[in-house]
């Protein structure tokens, strides 16, 4: 009897929590006008403000949705698309000796609590940062600016230390850049790097509505005055997303769980399984970058078996092309990505404006590349790998696999180096590197064996390519342990402390051609001895005379500069001849929108902004999208 | 002097002992991980932007200075027993300027507050059913609780979370895989509120519960069945005692006593958090903090988290140490 009642209590309570469940999902917004977007917790959720150390809770739609700087770079485009003045009316404008930049900025922009933006908001921005070694921008303000001023409200003059025709890049957006700081906020506190700047005041189209003091969600409402904002006085009529939620929603498994509950509009970086099960049990409401297999977006990153080229027994270039030719990449693509991978072999990523300026052109140089290996002459590339690929997958993905061969190097990348075990082996010979038996023998008289790093779980695709590359390495005689380095990845690698690790060290603009954005890095003034802390790109420590001329001139040619193309085939090219990093293929990511709700994304078909949640792009993407008619 | 008196300033010294060992450990080991916060906080801030050898080198110079690290290991251990002796663990490098101590009063009270009720839950259930069981051996159907609770007691925890997920939260979409509670409510004393923290504290609380079940009524069953072949329960039955008054006020009060002792102990160490279920049901809790912690390399908030982890269960010691006289007149005070 009573183990009767203590069930009719139990159904009781059950009943009375069970109301919520008919609730509506987020308290007091209607579902149909808000867009939500997965974000990771934001551990310090109180504090907004950018510009001290670390960014506070920038990836809860502070930065995305909420600030505003000159100028953005969509990574998706390529050529004027690409380009999107944001506060300034124009491209920057450098004198003929690149020490001067003026910037004209747009009339009729106001900040959420109705001050106006000037000229002097970008001033304060600057001067500030200067004077507060430790603010986010204080350090790249310090070497470059000499003096910045403000003739009047709409135009900013830098004028800087020494020429630089890469200045404006501090004010361009891909993923985040100087954010303009509202002087009448800052100068009124007492420590700009201790303010919290909460509540936020926009420059953007949304200010904040509310948020978690745990970091789980944030919610931003589209500005009443949105048109008096940068993003804003582009549109013809106001968004259909009223509201937007970043919300944190666990592990990959659960994100997938709760798009396919259509509590998450937006998601990222999943496994392919995760992607693969979206797309099966939910295609009529689900959209992707591409509408079929690899479904994937490619970032502009470039996943890559980087190579310690300080180690002796990788100094030498034919042995680093020995280790890549030893790789059969379909196995790779196929172990790693499960064939959803978009492989390359030149050194930048075969995404946005790179396919255009440097993949396509570039087909032919790499078919006719010979390497002699000592022995004999070989053509390493085969432009046939990527379709290899594709009849890999498709028994499993069928008539999704398109015939068209431009699309399909859309899909799966170019062409890649011909697995080829008797060139290696020719190549460690002309090394001086000698067989033993299955193994080998450096020419210092050592067992050449090899650690090969992987970060872990947190990027699964990546630690399976590398277990992948080491099997291969292994059964080639070159006994390869496979390193699991969790948190501690990017920091060995910045030391050195690693024979190869499978990370990424080329990133580029995506939308533009110029390889600035890691090329500055790649000169020998900056490269540090193992042990030292080598400072960001150039992780494989990778030094050659070419090398520097081509940074060098890099920095004397204008961003638009024709020169940009032709330094940067230069560049590729110099890279295949050394090999200092193995380049693998574009950081695939898995970013599945539900359509339940919203429709009109981005995808390669129509590629007018970048999408992943933490880009600040996203709010092109945002004011974009358009109610899919279902509440 | 006392015995009782002797008693408890032994057990205070070792109190004091304890705390002092444990925390210089986490400090250290902590400072000698090769985790470096200011690494982290350049790698973050240059991961995303086009970035200047020379500026990157001028930050790191900055953000030392700025996270207080420079000096050597000694003096930075003795600024920390000064912080601590103050109940200030400093700013979060991860999260810097805000201080560790606001991070963990955020999310300490979900974590006591899951992690209470799921041990509270689970201690009562399983001690109940563990005595019944023991005492009761006939009982057809405390045999099928007992085989169930067996069945799922070698499961791993992270898997039984998995699986109410997947089952409770996709097949049939009964509760909130995520969060503490529904998004934009007035969190406070409001009955709403209160409602929706349990309801979305349900999954979580109640995989905690069925993996923790099965360890109670382990213990607890095989107590009873050592207990109920005392003299005492013996004679008490062959004079005729009645059973219920056996079970209850013999067998499982007399039980019930180790397992008091690994109760306090739980409740130690609730502060540590739950790492795998936060992290699983992305629960906002101390878990989840010290997981963010160690990952940025931000001792500060990892010793933050440690160092109340290290006095909560040391406290929890102690006091089973002066209480256990009081209860159980066995324990010698010498």
């Amino acid at each position: 009897m009573k183990l009767r009642k203590l069930i009719v209590a139990t159904i009781g309570a059950f009943a009375v929590a069970a109301p919520v469940v008919a609730q509506d999902f987020i308290a007091g917004l209607p579902r149909e006008e808000t867009l939500i977007i997965q974000g990771p917790a934001a551990q310090n959720a109180d504090w907004f403000n950018l510009w001290a150390p670390g960014g506070g809770a920038n990836p809860n739609g502070n930065q995305q949705l909420s600030a505003d700087t000159l100028w953005f770079i969509n990574p998706e485009g390529s050529g004027d698309t690409a380009w999107q003045n944001a506060l300034a009316a124009a491209r920057p404008e450098y004198n003929e000796d690149f020490t001067q930049m003026t910037v004209t900025l747009k009339d009729g922009i106001f900040w959420s609590d109705g001050e106006p933006f000037t000229a002097e908001d970008v001033v304060y921005t600057v001067e500030t940062q200067i004077a507060h070694p430790g603010m986010n921008w204080s350090a790249p303000f310090t070497i470059n600016v000499d003096s910045v001023e403000a003739p009047d409200d709409h135009t900013v003059v830098f004028n800087l230390k020494a020429p630089n025709s890469r200045f404006h890049t501090l004010f361009t957006v891909r993923w985040n850049a100087a954010w303009i700081m509202p002087e009448h906020v800052f100068s009124a506190v007492e420590d700009p790097l201790t303010y919290s700047f909460n509540p936020p005041v926009s420059l953007s189209a949304y200010e904040m509505e509310n948020y978690d003091a745990n970091g789980q969600w944030a919610i931003w409402k589209l500005r009443d005055d949105w048109e008096r904002t940068s993003i804003g006085m582009t549109l013809d009529e106001a968004p259909d997303v009223k509201y937007v939620v970043y919300r944190t929603a666990g592990n990959p498994d659960a994100r997938v769980i709760e798009q396919l509950n259509h509590n998450l509009d937006v998601i990222n970086d999943i496994a392919p399984e995760g992607m693969f099960t979206i797309a099966r049990d939910a295609a009529e409401n689900t959209a992707q970058w591409l509408p079929g297999f690899p479904f994937a977006h490619p970032d502009p990153t470039l996943p890559s078996v980087i190579l310690n080229n300080q180690l002796p027994e990788l100094s030498d270039p034919k042995v680093r092309w020995a280790l890549a030719l030893l790789i059969d990449i379909r196995a790779v693509s196929m172990g790693s990505y499960r064939g959803a991978a978009n492989i390359a072999a030149l050194a930048v990523p075969p995404t946005g404006t790179s396919i255009p300026d440097y993949y396509e052109p570039m087909q032919e140089w790499l078919m006719n590349y010979e390497l002699d290996t000592g022995e004999s002459v070989i053509k390493p590339y085969n432009p046939d790998i990527a379709d290899q690929i594709a009849s890999l997958v498709t028994p499993q993905w069928g008539d999704t696999i398109p015939e068209d061969p431009d699309l399909r190097k859309r899909m799966f990348g170019f062409g890649w180096w011909q697995q080829n075990a008797d060139a290696a082996a020719e190549l460690l010979r002309s090394a001086g590197f000698t067989q033993n038996g299955n193994g080998w023998t450096t020419p210092d008289g050592e067992p050449f064996e090899m650690r090969l790093q992987v970060e872990g779980d947190n990027i699964p695709t990546l630690a399976r390519a590398g277990t992948i590359i080491a099997q291969q390495w292994s059964m080639a005689g070159i006994p390869t342990e496979v390193v699991v380095a969790g948190p501690t990845h990017w920091q060995r690698i910045d030391v050195g402390d690693y024979d190869a690790a499978i990370a990424w060290t080329v990133e580029t603009w995506g939308g533009h051609p110029d390889l600035s954005f890691f090329l500055e890095s790649y000169h020998s003034d900056f490269l540090r001895p193992i042990g030292e802390t080598q400072p960001p790109r150039n992780m494989q420590r990778w030094e050659h005379p070419e090398l520097d001329r081509i940074v060098e001139a890099n920095r004397m040619v204008g961003f638009d500069a024709p020169e940009v193309i032709e330094l940067g085939q230069d560049l590729l090219k110099l890279a295949v001849d050394e090999m200092p990093m193995i380049p693998l293929m574009a950081y695939n990511k898995f970013a599945p929108f539900d359509t339940t709700y919203w429709t009109g994304f981005p995808s390669i078909e129509n590629p007018y902004s970048a999408s992943g949640p933490f880009w600040s792009n996203i709010r092109y993407m945002v004011v974009e999208l358009e109610k899919n008619g279902n509440d | 002097m006392s015995s009782l008196t002797a008693y408890i300033l032994k057990r205070l010294a070792q109190f004091v002992f304890v705390i002092f060992t444990g925390v210089t450990l986490a400090f250290l080991i902590t400072n000698l991980s090769p985790v470096d916060p200011v690494e982290q906080s350049l790698t973050q801030l240059t991961s995303f932007g086009a970035s200047d050898p020379r500026a990157v080198e001028m930050m790191r110079e900055s953000l030392t200075e700025l996270y207080g690290l420079q000096g050597n290991l000694l003096e930075q251990y003795l600024n920390f027993w000064g912080r601590v002796l103050h109940a200030d663990f400093g700013p979060s490098l991860s999260a810097f300027p805000t201080p560790v101590t606001t991070l963990i009063a955020n999310a300490a009270p979900w974590t006591i507050g899951l992690l209470l009720t799921s041990i509270l839950i689970t201690f009562v259930l399983g001690n109940l059913i563990g005595a019944l069981a023991g005492y009761f051996r006939n009982s057809k159907l405390l045999k099928l609780l007992g085989i169930a609770i067996m069945t799922i007691n070698p499961v791993p925890h992270y898997f039984i979370g998995l699986i109410l997920l997947i089952v409770l939260g996709y097949v049939f979409p009964i509760f909130p895989i995520s969060g503490g509670a529904r998004m934009n409510m007035e969190s406070g004393l409001n009955w709403a509120y209160i409602q929706s923290v349990l309801y979305h504290g349900f999954l979580p609380a109640f995989s905690l519960v069925l993996a923790g079940l099965g360890g109670w009524f382990i213990g607890m069953r095989s107590l009873v069945s050592n207990v109920v072949t005392d003299d005492y329960v013996i004679y008490a039955e062959l004079a005729g005692v009645k059973r219920r008054k056996i079970f209850s006020q013999y067998v499982a009060r007399n039980a019930m006593l180790p397992q008091l002792t690994g109760l306090a102990m739980q409740l130690g160490q609730i502060f540590g958090g739950t790492v795998i279920v936060e992290f699983l049901f992305n629960y906002p809790g101390m878990g989840r903090l010290l997981i963010q912690g160690i990952y940025r390399g931000d001792y500060s908030l990892v010793l933050g988290v440690t160092t109340i982890s290290i006095f909560a269960v040391a406290v929890a010691v102690l006091l089973i140490d002066i209480l256990y006289p009081l209860i159980d007149p066995r324990v010698k005070l010498g």
